[in-house]
């Protein structure tokens, strides 16, 4: 279990905070809960690439769907360079591929939140270390 | 790597084709499927594989039960409203 920064306590959570948003899981893989890491890895790696699969990238739409994009941007900030990409409207996509490749990938984020700040909770309050090893 | 890199996002540069159709319903099993399972990831106290397991498989079961009553719910309401 990693020590926490004594009289620190703050920048301890937000590297935790940071950890997860950067890599799903990855808040959880630095409390050394391992198997929870690899859990939500998987599941919201999994749930945002089934939402590229159905509507292409051009889902990420940081100009014509700005909303969705709050939500699908809380996967990782890789998610900024494939708006980036997008952004020009080189991807059209419309209809039932659009709508459930923003439902996924978007869902993928909201999910991703939850796993950032119950990985924040779980550090501060210390309740961490004692499973999912 | 680069090559895969390339063939991976070549794939993901074209929309799949889904009608709007009954079946595409069938749609909502796997985002239930991963609400379900980060949902029990975040709240079991400890992971263990068979209890882990259990435990997605009811909470999945039981969204899967409430949305075909609501679905009933709402054709039979339409259907009233139609017929």
């Amino acid at each position: 279990m990693p020590k926490r920064l004594s009289g620190n306590h703050v920048l301890y959570l937000i590297i935790v905070g940071l950890l997860g948003w950067f890599l799903p899981g990855g808040g959880y893989f630095f409390l050394n809960e391992k198997k929870r890491a690899i859990i939500i890895f998987v599941t919201i790696a999994l749930t945002f690439f089934i939402g590229l699969y159905v509507g292409s990238i051009g889902v990420i739409d940081p100009i014509g769907a700005k909303p969705w994009y709050m939500a699908q941007i809380i996967n990782s900030p890789l998610v900024a360079l494939l708006g980036h990409l997008t952004a020009g409207g080189g991807y059209p996509v419309y209809g039932r591929p659009c709508e459930i490749g923003q439902i996924y990938t978007g869902v993928a984020g909201l999910l991703n939140l939850l796993c950032i700040v119950n990985a924040v909770y779980l550090a501060h309050t210390g309740r961490i270390g004692t499973s999912g090893n | 790597m680069l090559v895969l890199s390339a063939l991976i996002m070549a794939t993901l540069t074209a929309p799949e084709e889904i009608g709007t159709n009954p079946q595409s319903m069938v749609w909502l099993l796997p985002i239930a499927a991963a609400i379900t399972v980060i949902y029990k990831a975040t709240k079991l106290e400890t992971i263990e594989a068979n209890v882990f397991f259990k435990e997605v498989v009811a909470l999945f079961g039981s969204i899967v039960v409430f949305l075909i009553i609501v679905a009933l719910a709402l054709y039979a309401f339409t259907w009233l409203v139609i017929e």
